[in-house]
C-alpha cells in the first residue's frame, strides 16, 4: 500500500432496531458510546469526521447532516468534514474516505460514523426511500426496491443451480444464531429456527421474511489513525490491507446473469491483491447479507467455492464457526438489521473487536488474523471491499 | 403495441383515451371507485412517474412516441450502440447526436418476482403485483418492467409477454408487460 499505514484503533455500535428515537440522538448516543469504548481518544485529537448517511433527506427530512452529526458528537473537525453516500455501503464509504485521507497525511486522527434513521411512521414513504435507490425514473414506476430485485437473483440461482428454500433458509439460521449473541443486534433476542424460517411469509417470491433484511434505526462510529498514532489508543489495532471497489451497472436492465456478480470478483481481488493474501487466508468476513440470496452469490464470487455451489457451502456449514472461515459472526445484516449507512461501520467494528476479543465466547473467530468486508449496494450494482489485518507492526 | 387506458388506481380501464394536451384527464365514470386522494396529492418527490413534457426533459419524444403505443430508445448514430434507458450522450463514444428506434413489442420473461409487501407510496392497493426482467425478442436489451396479465403464481420463467403503454391518470403515460397466451 502507498502513503501511511492505517488503522482502526477503536469502534461502537448502538443498539439496533426500531429505536424511539431522532437522527441527531442517534448522533449524540453514538459520539457518547465511542469516547467511552475509547478512553483514551480526545475530542481535540479528531481532525476529520465522515459520516457514513444514506438518506436521511427521506427518512429525516435533513441534509447538511455532517456537521449536525459533528455538533451532536461534540466534534469540531478541522481538516475534512463530509458525508459520504453510496445507499447500503454509505458506511464502508466514510471509512474508505478516512482511509485514504489519513494515508495521504491530510488527516491524522478520523472519525468514521454512520447513522441511520429508517423506521418513521409511514412505511409506505419508507418503502418509496428505498425505492429511489434503483433508477427512480425508469425501474421505480414498476414499483421496485430491494425485495423483488434479490428475489429475482435467487430464482435464476434456483434454475441454473438448484439452489433451494433450505439452503437459503441455512444462511438465515447462521446469522439470527450468530445476532442471539450480540445485545446491539435488531434480532438479538428473536430465535428463528430453520422450520420457523421456511414458514414465514413471501414477501417477493421466492423470498420470505426471514430472508430479508429489515428497516432498522441505528448508528455505529470508528476511529482512524496512522502508525505513528495507533499505539496511543490500543494494542490491537484492525490495520487496513487493502481497499477494492467496482460499479457495474445502475439501471436494472444493465444488471447481467442476476446470478453471477463479477464486480465483486473484481473488488475483492483487487482489496485481497494489495493485501497479498488470497481468500483461503481469511479467518473470518463480513459478507453483505442483505437477503440471504447475497451471501450465497457472495461465497461464489468471493472464490470460497464453485459457481453455483453456494447454496451447499451455505448447508454444509462451511461459512459458520468451525468451517472454512466465520461469515458475519457479528449476525449480519438479516440479524443485525440494516441501518443503511451504520451497517459498514457496525462491520468494522465487529473486525476490531474480533482481532481484541471482546465479543462475547459464543462468537468469537479463535485467533482471527485477517478479515474482508464487504458492502454491496443498491442492486448489488457496487460492490465495495476492505482487508484488515489483526495487531502487529505497521 | 397497444395503447391501453388504465390509470394505475382503483379506476377502470373502460374509461375514454386521453387527449392529446397534457392537462386533460380522462373522464371517470360513476361508477369506478375513485383513487385514493394520495395520487392527486402525493408530493413531486415521492412520485416515481418523471415529468415527460419538452419542458423538463430532453427525453419527451419517448414518452410522446409512447403515447403513440410504440416503445422506442435512443441509438447512437456514430457506432450504433443501443442504449437503455435511453439517453441523451453515448456511454461509449460520448457523442449527444442520438437517434430514436422502435423496439420490439414482444419478448420473453427472463426473471419474475412479485411485490407481496413493502410497496411504495401510491402503490399499496395495487399489491400484490408482478415483476420482472424480460428479453425483446431481436433487440440485445433485458428490460426490468411490471408484468399484468397473469397473477404471480401463474407466471413462468420464458413466459412471452408484450409491451404496452398505458395512462398513469394523469395525462402521463408509462409503459408495462402483459402476458401473452
Amino acid at each position: 500500500m502507498s502513503g501511511r499505514a492505517v488503522a482502526i484503533v477503536g469502534g461502537i455500535t448502538t443498539k439496533f432496531g426500531v429505536r424511539p428515537t431522532t437522527w441527531p440522538e442517534l448522533a449524540q448516543e453514538v459520539g457518547a458510546a465511542l469516547f467511552r469504548a475509547v478512553p483514551e481518544l480526545r475530542t481535540e485529537d479528531v481532525d476529520s469526521l465522515f459520516v457514513g448517511a444514506a438518506e436521511p433527506e427521506r427518512f429525516a427530512f435533513q441534509s447538511h447532516v455532517a456537521p449536525l452529526a459533528a455538533e451532536q458528537m461534540g466534534l469540531q473537525p478541522h481538516r475534512i468534514l463530509q458525508r459520504t453516500e453510496l445507499a447500503c455501503a454509505s458506511g464502508q464509504s466514510a471509512i474508505r474516505s478516512a482511509y485514504a485521507a489519513i494515508a495521504s497525511g491530510l488527516s491524522d486522527v478520523a472519525v468514521a460514523v454512520g447513522i441511520e434513521k429508517m423506521n418513521i411512521p409511514s412505511m409506505a414513504e419508507a418503502n418509496s426511500a428505498m425505492g429511489c435507490v434503483m433508477d427512480r425514473a425508469w425501474d421505480g414506476p414498476h414499483g421496485a426496491t430491494a425485495p423483488p430485485f434479490f428475489a429475482m437473483v435467487a430464482q435464476r440461482h434456483m434454475l441454473e443451480h438448484g439452489t433451494t428454500e433450505e439452503q437459503l433458509a441455512a444462511v438465515s439460521e447462521k446469522n439470527h444464531r450468530f445476532a442471539n449473541t450480540n445485545p446491539t443486534a435488531h434480532f438479538y433476542e428473536k430465535r428463528f429456527a430453520r422450520d420457523k424460517l421456511l414458514r414465514l411469509p413471501i414477501i417477493a417470491p421466492p423470498l420470505r421474511l426471514g430472508d430479508c433484511s429489515s428497516m432498522t434505526d441505528g448508528a455505529a462510529a470508528v476511529v482512524l489513525t496512522s502508525e505513528e498514532r495507533a499505539r496511543s489508543y490500543t494494542d490491537t489495532p484492525a490495520w487496513v490491507r487493502g481497499s477494492g471497489q467496482y460499479s457495474d451497472f445502475h439501471n436494472l436492465a444493465n444488471a447481467g446473469s442476476l446470478t453471477e456478480w463479477p464486480g465483486l470478483t473484481r473488488a475483492a481481488g483487487e482489496a485481497l491483491g494489495r493485501a497479498g493474501i488470497g481468500v483461503r487466508d481469511l479467518d473470518l468476513a463480513e459478507l453483505h447479507d442483505c437477503f440471504t440470496i447475497s451471501e450465497i452469490v457472495e461465497y461464489e464470487a468471493l472464490g470460497l467455492c464453485a459457481p453455483g455451489e453456494g447454496g451447499k457451502f451455505a448447508a454444509d456449514g462451511r461459512g459458520d464457526l468451525g468451517g472454512d472461515l466465520v461469515v458475519n459472526p457479528r449476525g449480519g445484516l438479516l440479524g443485525c438489521g440494516h441501518p443503511l449507512g451504520a451497517t459498514g461501520i457496525a462491520q468494522a467494528v465487529e473486525v476490531f473487536q474480533q482481532f481484541s476479543s471482546t465479543v462475547p465466547p459464543a462468537r468469537q473467530v479463535p485467533d482471527p488474523e485477517w478479515a474482508l468486508v464487504h458492502n454491496l449496494s443498491g442492486s448489488a450494482n457496487v460492490h465495495s471491499v476492505m482487508v484488515y489485518q489483526r495487531g502487529g507492526a505497521a | 403495441m397497444s395503447t391501453e387506458v388504465r390509470p394505475r388506481r382503483g379506476v377502470k380501464a373502460t374509461m375514454a383515451p386521453p387527449a392529446e394536451s397534457s392537462a386533460a384527464r380522462p373522464p371517470e365514470p360513476e361508477s369506478a371507485p375513485k383513487p385514493p386522494k394520495t395520487f392527486e396529492k402525493r408530493p413531486f418527490l415521492l412520485d416515481f412517474f418523471p415529468l415527460e413534457g419538452a419542458d423538463q426533459t430532453r427525453l419527451h419524444q419517448f414518452y410522446d412516441r409512447l403515447r403513440a403505443g410504440r416503445l422506442s430508445t435512443t441509438r447512437c448514430t456514430r457506432d450504433g450502440e443501443l442504449h437503455w434507458p435511453p439517453r441523451t450522450a453515448c456511454p461509449k463514444c460520448h457523442l449527444e447526436e442520438l437517434e430514436w428506434v422502435d423496439l420490439p413489442e414482444t419478448g420473453h420473461v427472463y426473471a419474475f418476482s412479485a411485490v407481496l409487501a413493502g410497496a411504495p407510496l401510491g402503490m399499496e392497493s395495487e399489491m400484490p403485483f408482478a415483476v420482472g426482467l424480460v428479453d425483446l425478442d431481436g433487440a440485445p436489451l433485458r428490460l426490468f418492467g411490471r408484468i399484468e396479465g397473469r397473477p404471480w403464481t401463474e407466471l413462468r420463467i420464458g413466459q412471452p409477454v408484450r409491451a404496452e403503454s398505458y395512462d398513469i391518470g394523469d395525462g402521463r403515460v408509462f409503459y408495462r408487460f402483459r402476458t401473452v397466451g
